[in-house]
């Protein structure tokens, strides 16, 4: 039976609706402020700058420091978050007989929103850990970064694992009793062949854990804020203060707009990558 | 049949369209008054005042929800796009100024000429903010612990940190404006032209460090670091728990703290005293926030926001709301506040008697305290940078904010 294209246009057009009126059109006319200074408010008048703005956006040192610090939180995190998602994965897929509680108590901190997580964690980072003589990891340079990778880890590696059960599950039973009785090894079986099985399964968790790691915003707030000397602070909340404390609307539309591009570009190279190493049965 | 499923796909869409549409479209009726405004901790009271308006006035008032946080910039967004409150509070200077645009005239309330002098906010001449109430920040002290009279000088302050007996002579605590903006406020107020002085270091002509007020600003802070619990380590629940409980001696605080003692079975007596720079013998007391009108709702609604003020500020009711339910200090001549505790005391003891300094940081550049002043003195509090190198960052902090 022939479906028509009616069919379509009614089940896409409310999706598409919305996605036009919250995401598109927002997004265009930002690229607009952002050859604007202006400070937000519909009674005064905005000045055309051009290109200005994003000249700026280069010579400042405090967004540049944020930029490089969100990148090495990201590498860290990606790694640990799919690290610990795999591990996870891997444990409550076998005969365990706790694994369904497991995969529930796991999740759950994905569940847990990340304010509410940075405010919980920033007790245990700051006040329990002055009480047993730890000192306080929030207003150290690296330990702040290693405390949001610690939240942001313990968020995430939950929600990446159900994405990798899914893809063991996939996995045929008989490629593996084949392996089995070629006599392969464990590791033989897991690195030769579980991992290239679950190609698309990495494809997804490193694009979601990737995009999610660079655009961190709420557990940044929460747990370190800016910090001392700005050594906390990653991109979002960089532009956030910029347009909304300092009220530079057109100068942080110009950094969110570079944001975009850089995540953009660096997830496509990701995903094109991970793409050609996913195997077809 | 063909036919028949494009038809009916037309009307869904047209369905779902008008109901995503619906929600944005509540009509307004006549005599409604909508309030937006920042001061959390009378949210309730707020709106139980709200039901006695409408049912003394019939005029309906509605009050809308805030956490307090980003309250600014949601209201400027909503002020920016038409959808505004007609009666909204602002921080007088700064913000008041940035929203000059925005704020009606309400020089024609019957009661503006009884407004305590320079607290009604006047921009152009005309008075557009009225004031909710004043409040003061200053060392709050045990008197059990701390002998005042006997501080009456920056080294006096310093001896006293160096030789006190307390867990922690003197707590600031980790939340921006509790650690840096009130008690960097008192070198400012306590120049001769302080606005004057501000606008000169804005714009690069006069530094912070030339400054006998910030040198012993900085020998303070210095004494602080080297003395007392670093700040950064403490959150204000905790500082304010620690006075309570005798811990700590004496903590830089102002009138709002005092609701959290009623928590705790507090066994002594405090009271409030200036942050000695330059001998400086006043408290820094001034309007937190005030009313504004928005100009852009119709006249019929100003009118009828107004019509509230001069309520709330002259009618019995109105009264008996300000003074026992929010406890705020009297501003308007004709009002009393019989239930002041020492510290809301001391503030209003201090306005009757015109012993205070003004609020400079009100004139701040917007949004400075959260994205420089408190990170720059984060960085102090956990290395060993000098106190002169702290007020020539914070100085650099507000030449590049004024720009």
């Amino acid at each position: 039976m022939k479906i028509g294209k009616g069919w379509y246009a009614l089940f896409t057009a409310p999706l598409m609706i919305v996605f036009m009126i919250v995401v598109v059109i927002p997004f265009i006319i930002g690229i607009g402020y952002s050859f604007f200074e202006w400070d937000g408010l519909a009674k005064h008048a905005a000045t055309f700058v051009g290109f200005r703005n994003y000249g700026e956006v280069f010579k400042d040192q405090q967004f540049l420091n944020a930029t490089v610090r969100t990148t090495i939180f990201t590498l860290i995190t990606v790694v640990t978050v799919n690290l610990f998602g795999i591990i996870f994965a891997l444990v409550v897929t076998t005969k365990l007989k706790v694994r369904n509680v497991a995969r529930t108590m796991l999740f759950m901190p994905y569940l847990i929103g990340g304010l509410i997580l940075g405010y919980i964690w920033k007790s245990v980072f700051q006040e329990f850990f002055l009480s047993i003589d730890w000192g306080n990891w929030l207003t150290d340079p690296v330990k702040s970064i290693v405390a949001m990778v610690v939240v942001t880890t313990w968020q995430l590696a939950g929600y990446v694992m159900i994405v990798y059960i899914t893809g063991i599950m996939a996995i045929p039973a008989d490629v593996l009793e084949a392996a089995q009785v070629d006599g392969a090894s464990y590791m033989q079986t897991l690195f030769r062949v579980k991992f290239p099985m679950l190609m698309p399964s990495f494809t997804i968790c490193l694009f979601l854990s990737l995009s999610n790691c660079f655009k961190i915003y709420d557990v940044n707030i929460s747990l370190t804020g800016v910090g001392p000397n700005y050594q906390s602070e990653m991109f979002s909340l960089n532009i956030y203060n910029e347009i909304f404390s300092l009220s530079n609307f057109g100068y942080g539309q110009a950094k969110a707009i570079i944001f975009f591009l850089i995540i953009a570009i660096i997830t496509l190279i990701q995903v094109s990558i991970t793409k050609k190493r996913e195997v077809a049965l | 049949m063909k036919k028949t499923g494009k038809v009916l796909a037309a009307v869904l869409i047209m369905a779902m369209v008008m109901s995503l549409m619906t929600g944005c479209g509540a009509g307004k009726k006549s005599g409604k008054i909508t309030i937006f405004q920042s001061k959390t901790e009378i949210m309730t009271d707020l709106n139980q005042l709200a039901k006695d308006y409408t049912a003394e006035t019939g005029v309906e008032v509605e009050v809308w929800e805030t956490t307090g946080d980003n309250y600014y910039s949601d209201l400027k967004t909503g002020l920016s796009t038409q959808a505004g409150a007609t009666l909204f509070s602002l921080q007088p200077g700064a913000e008041s100024i940035e929203m000059a645009d925005y704020l009606a005239d309400l020089s024609g309330l019957s009661f503006v000429n009884k407004i305590g002098a320079g607290m009604a906010d006047e921009i152009n001449g005309k008075v557009v903010g009225i004031p909710y109430t004043v409040e003061g920040f200053g060392l709050v002290y045990n008197k059990n612990m701390v002998d005042a009279a006997s501080i009456a000088t920056t080294g006096d302050l310093i001896n006293y940190l160096k030789t006190s007996e307390a867990d922690n002579p003197l707590g600031l605590s980790q939340e921006d404006y509790f650690l840096i903006a009130h008690i960097l406020n008192a070198p400012f107020a306590v120049q001769a032209d302080p606005q004057g002085y501000l606008d000169a270091v804005l714009n690069g002509s006069e530094r912070m460090a030339d400054n006998d007020a910030f040198i012993e600003f900085a020998e303070l802070m210095e004494a602080i670091r080297e003395s007392c619990t670093n700040p950064v380590d403490i959150t204000y629940d905790n500082n304010c728990g620690d006075f309570a409980t005798g811990k700590t001696a004496m903590i830089h605080q102002g009138n709002w703290c005092t609701g959290m003692f009623a928590d705790y079975n507090v066994d002594f007596d405090m009271s409030l005293a200036p942050v000695p720079v330059t001998g400086n013998k006043k408290i820094s007391v001034s309007v937190p926030i005030a009313w504004y009108v928005n100009t852009d709702a119709t006249e019929e609604e100003q009118k009828l926001a107004k019509d509230f003020l001069e309520w709330l500020y002259t009618s019995e009711t109105g009264k008996t709301y300000m003074m026992d339910k929010f406890n705020f200090i009297p501003v308007v001549d004709g009002m009393k506040n019989n239930n002041l505790d020492p510290i809301n005391q001391a503030v209003s003891e201090a306005v009757i008697s015109g012993n205070t300094i003004p609020w400079v940081m009100s004139n701040w550049p917007a949004g400075i305290v959260t994205t420089d002043l408190a990170p720059i003195t984060k960085e102090f509090f956990t290395t060993d940078m000098s106190g002169i190198e702290l007020v020539d960052k914070l100085n650099d902090a507000f030449v590049a904010a004024a720009k």
